[in-house]
């Protein structure tokens, strides 16, 4: 198996993919090797997702047709890259047919819904008293509002940069354009955001 | 260090720097240009504000039931038969990308049928439409014209003299 993963892949960091391994096992029938993609994957799949369509149904819905979408594609995969990287392309093409559909404006309200009615929030552990958690919800709402206000492309480079923490030739392969033009998202995206949230400083 | 607001293409140190990202002896050479460098300085704070702003922002959990959820989606398409499995694909991209292709289609033998009309032999006119066209104006016109000749002709017979007879 990864005599296979090496020869198809080439790229020294791509053959220690192991869940090109895992995928490659998929494929030979193996569902438990898809249960340990699915354990690995799922959050930053979902959490890339949440941000970037910020609806958490709608996010379970895209996240679901993700790993649904791997598991058809098992017999016609080649580890042509790293495992993520298709599994985020995935996610993304999803999310970024979901927000030109404008399928958004319709989930509008549960985006402004920050009554912490959502299952299993976070922010419930972190607050000590009423004032702090209204400051920290307003503060939240407003880089939501800052990271929702960019155009997909870079919000999609962004959320990918900053909390998947990938390198730039990977979002390159995920968004399908040049390493130069993800730096330039990037930059420009940072740019805007710096100046959306200057206030904070 | 060349300042990396200066120059684009190292603009990205800065921000490799902000995301914490930067091995140390890059950052070190990049924290001692910051200390003469105030548009870098301000650049840096700017964008450690974002990064910080981004840090608050926590990702929620994957809800309880996901797998299981995914797991029947799974089976569920296991018993779909083969054919719709093979057309759901290919399917909404011929619904998509099918109908401009139909839309074009159609304007084609509009357009075709529309230029093919003009080449058709007219139909012969009616005698009863050229006779409308004839305006009432024109038959007193030519009432007179004829009036006129037959009065020619008779002062020219009577003015002419008579033949000599032998």
């Amino acid at each position: 198996m990864e005599q296979r993963v090496k020869a198809s892949v080439g790229g020294a960091a791509a053959a220690l993919d192991c869940d090109a391994e895992l995928m490659l096992r998929v494929k030979d029938g193996d569902s438990p090797s898809f249960a340990l993609l699915l354990e690995k994957h799922r959050s930053p799949v979902m959490h890339f997702l949440c941000r970037m369509v910020q609806d958490y149904a709608v996010s379970e819905e895209l996240a679901q047709e993700v790993f649904l979408r791997v598991y058809r594609s098992r017999q016609s995969y080649e580890p042509t890259a790293r495992f993520t990287t298709w599994l985020f392309r995935i996610a993304t093409h999803l999310a970024l047919n979901w927000l030109r559909d404008g399928k958004h404006e319709r989930g509008q309200e549960r985006l402004d819904d920050t009554s912490g009615t959502l299952p299993g929030r976070q922010v419930c552990d972190w607050r000590p008293s009423i004032e702090q958690r209204l400051v920290y919800e307003a503060r939240l709402e407003e880089v939501r509002q800052a990271v929702a206000g960019l155009p997909a492309k870079q919000r999609a480079a962004v959320l990918m940069h900053k909390y998947e923490e990938m390198e730039y030739t990977q979002i390159a392969r995920v968004l399908g354009c040049s390493e130069s033009a993800v730096k330039s998202l990037l930059f420009r995206a940072y740019e805007t955001l710096r100046a959306r949230l200057a206030h904070m400083a | 260090m060349r300042c990396p607001i200066e120059t684009q293409a190292t603009s990205e140190v800065l921000l490799a720097y902000c995301a914490r990202r930067l091995d140390p002896g890059t950052a070190a050479v990049l924290e001692a240009h910051l200390t003469s460098c105030p548009a870098c300085r301000e650049f840096a704070r700017g964008q450690r504000t974002v990064w910080e702003a981004l840090d608050a922002w926590e990702a929620m959990p994957v809800p309880p039931g996901f797998d299981r959820s995914l797991y029947r989606r799974i089976e569920e398409e296991a018993r779909v038969p083969w054919w719709q499995r093979a057309w759901r694909p290919v399917g909404p991209a011929l619904v998509h990308r099918g109908l401009p292709v139909a839309a074009a289609a159609c304007l084609l033998v509009v357009a075709g049928a529309l230029l093919e009309t003009p080449r058709r032999a007219a139909p012969p006119e009616s005698t009863a439409v050229r006779v409308e066209s004839v305006q009432p104006d024109q038959v007193e016109r030519t009432l007179e014209d004829m009036e006129l000749l037959a009065n020619f002709n008779q002062e020219v017979r009577t003015q002419a003299p008579p033949s000599n007879s032998m």
